[in-house]
C-alpha cells in the first residue's frame, strides 16, 4: 500500500513536470488576418486548419523552416516559418524566430565529401570553427582507400578565407600539421606506418541555400620520415557542409 | 538564580541601550548627508525587477534509428544485416545521413561445390560498412490508412559513399538508394530503403565492381 502511495505521488510530481514543461512554451499571436497550419512540414501538404487574428499558438517545436504549433483549440499543425515570424509575443514584441545564421559570419561549420588523396579514393569529413570572418581552424578525419594500403589521416590547420564578402565564390588557403596512419592492403608493407605531416593548401568555398555550403580543396603534403628521403603527397577533394 | 537572572537582564537592557545610543547617532548622520539643504529627496523603489524569459523553441532536425534487413552480397548469397542511422535535415528538401551496419557473408557457389576450397576465411566474411549520405525528398505526400488515417510520408533518393570492410579489407564504395519514411507519428518514423552498395573487388578472380543489394526495414525518431 505504502509502495502504491510513493508510485502515486510520484506519478503525480511527473504529473507536475510535465505540465510544467507544457506550460513553459512559447504562445504566439497572430497578428496576420490567419495563420495557416499543414497536414506536414512540407510545401506540398494541405492546410488542415487556420487560426484567426488575435488568436495565440503554442509552439511545440520545429524541424527545417517549419513550426508545429497548437490551436486555443488543440488542434496541431505546421506553420511556415516566414508566416510565424510575423507574429507577436504576448508583450506586442514580434516573435523570436532565429533568423538564418549569417553565411559571411558563421561560427561553426559540420561537412563530409569525396576526395582523392595520394591517388586513391578518399571519404572525408570535418569540422570548423571560425575564429573572425576570414579566419577559421579547422579539424578533418578522412580515410583514403587505395588496392595496396588504406590511410586514415587526421589533421588540424588555419584557414583563410579572401573575401568572405563573396557569397557564391570566396578562396581560401590554409597551412597546417597531420598525421597519417597506412594499413597496409598488399605486400610489400610499407616501411613506416606512421608519419606527421605539414601541409599548404588553396581552396574555394561557396553558399548554396540556408545553412548548406560547398567546399572545394587542394592539398600539398610535405611527409616527415626517417628515410632519408624527400616525399609529399597531394590531395584535393569536394564538399558539402552545414553551417550553424 | 535570581542574581544571575537580574544580571542577564541588566546585561540584554543595556546591549539594547547601546544599540539604541548608536541607531540615534546613525541616523543623525544620516540626515545630514543624505538630505542637503536644497535638493528633494528622491525615493527609489524597492521592487525587483522580474525576468520574463521567453521560452525557446527545440529543433528537432535529428533522426536517430536502427534497420534490420537483406543484404545480397554478390557471389556470396543474400544475409541479414543490421545496422544504426543518423539523419539531419538541412531543408524540408535535403538532409544529410550516415549508417553504420553489419552482416555476415554466406558461401559462395564454387564453395558450395568444392568444401575444401575456401574463398573467403571465416573472420573475413564479416561484412561492415559506413556511409556518408546526401538525401533528397522527391515525392513527400500522405498515404492512406482506411476511411480515417492519414500518415505523412516521403519518398527519397540517396547517394553516398563509404567504406565496405569484407575479407578483411577496406574497399571505398559508392551506394545509391531509393527509401520511403512513413511517419507514424511527427517524432517516429518507418523507413523502407533499397540501396546499392558498389565496389570494386578481385575476390573471385578477375577484378570487378560488385553490386550488393540491400532491402531493409527500420525505424527512427526524431529530436
Amino acid at each position: 500500500m505504502r509502495r502504491l502511495l510513493a508510485s502515486v505521488l510520484l506519478l503525480q510530481a511527473l504529473c507536475v513536470n510535465f505540465v510544467h514543461a507544457a506550460e513553459n512554451l512559447l504562445e504566439l499571436v497572430v497578428t496576420r488576418p490567419f495563420l495557416e497550419m499543414h497536414s506536414g512540414p512540407g510545401r506540398g501538404y494541405p492546410v488542415v486548419y487556420v487560426v484567426g487574428r488575435d488568436e495565440t499558438v503554442t509552439v511545440l517545436y520545429s524541424r527545417t523552416d517549419w513550426y508545429k504549433v497548437r490551436a486555443p483549440r488543440g488542434q496541431e499543425g505546421w506553420a511556415r516559418r516566414s508566416d510565424l515570424a510575423q507574429t507577436v509575443l504576448a508583450s506586442g514584441e514580434p516573435a523570436p524566430i532565429p533568423p538564418y545564421p549569417d553565411f559571411a559570419s558563421h561560427r561553426w561549420e559540420v561537412g563530409a565529401g569525396y576526395g582523392v588523396y595520394n591517388r586513391q579514393n578518399m571519404v572525408t569529413a570535418y569540422a570548423d570553427f571560425g575564429l573572425t570572418e576570414s579566419l577559421d581552424i579547422e579539424a578533418v578525419v578522412q580515410q583514403a582507400l587505395g588496392t595496396i594500403d588504406n590511410r586514415v589521416v587526421g589533421s588540424i590547420g588555419i584557414r583563410h578565407t579572401f573575401i568572405p564578402e563573396w557569397k557564391w565564390f570566396s578562396p581560401t588557403a590554409s597551412i597546417g600539421t597531420a598525421y597519417q596512419h597506412i594499413v597496409d592492403k598488399e605486400p610489400p608493407a610499407p616501411r613506416e606506418s606512421n608519419n606527421q605531416m605539414a601541409y599548404v593548401s588553396l581552396g574555394a568555398r561557396g553558399f548554396i541555400t540556408r545553412r548548406f555550403m560547398w567546399r572545394a580543396d587542394w592539398r600539398h603534403y610535405v611527409v616527415f620520415n626517417s628515410l632519408n628521403v624527400y616525399e609529399d603527397l597531394e590531395e584535393w577533394k569536394f564538399g558539402l557542409a552545414v553551417f550553424f | 538564580m535570581e542574581i544571575r537572572l537580574s544580571s542577564i537582564l541588566l546585561a540584554a537592557a543595556l546591549l539594547s541601550g547601546c544599540g539604541w545610543f548608536h541607531r540615534g547617532e546613525k541616523a543623525h548622520n544620516q540626515v545630514v548627508v543624505d538630505e542637503p539643504e536644497g535638493e528633494p529627496t528622491i525615493i527609489e523603489p524597492q521592487v525587483t525587477r522580474r525576468e520574463v524569459k521567453t521560452p525557446k523553441i527545440k529543433a528537432k532536425d535529428f533522426e536517430i534509428g536502427a534497420y534490420f534487413g537483406a543484404l545480397s552480397i554478390q557471389d556470396f548469397g543474400v544475409n541479414p544485416v543490421y545496422g544504426a542511422r543518423l539523419a539531419y535535415h538541412v531543408t524540408e528538401d535535403l538532409f544529410v545521413e550516415g549508417f553504420l551496419a553489419t552482416s555476415k557473408a554466406g558461401t559462395t557457389s564454387l564453395e558450395d561445390e568444392f568444401p575444401d576450397i575456401t574463398v573467403v576465411s571465416n573472420a573475413g566474411r564479416q561484412f561492415t560498412y559506413y556511409d556518408l549520405d546526401l538525401g533528397y525528398n522527391v515525392l513527400p505526400g500522405e498515404i492512406f490508412l482506411g476511411r480515417g488515417r492519414a500518415f505523412n510520408s516521403q519518398l527519397y533518393v540517396t547517394v553516398g559513399m563509404g567504406d565496405v570492410k569484407f575479407a578483411e579489407k577496406d574497399q571505398f564504395a559508392i551506394n545509391f538508394g531509393v527509401g520511403e519514411r512513413l511517419l507514424i507519428t511527427d517524432w517516429l518514423a518507418l523507413h523502407l530503403d533499397v540501396r546499392d552498395h558498389i565496389f570494386e573487388t578481385s575476390l573471385t578472380g578477375r577484378t570487378k565492381n560488385v553490386d550488393n543489394i540491400e532491402a531493409t526495414l527500420g525505424l527512427t525518431t526524431f529530436f
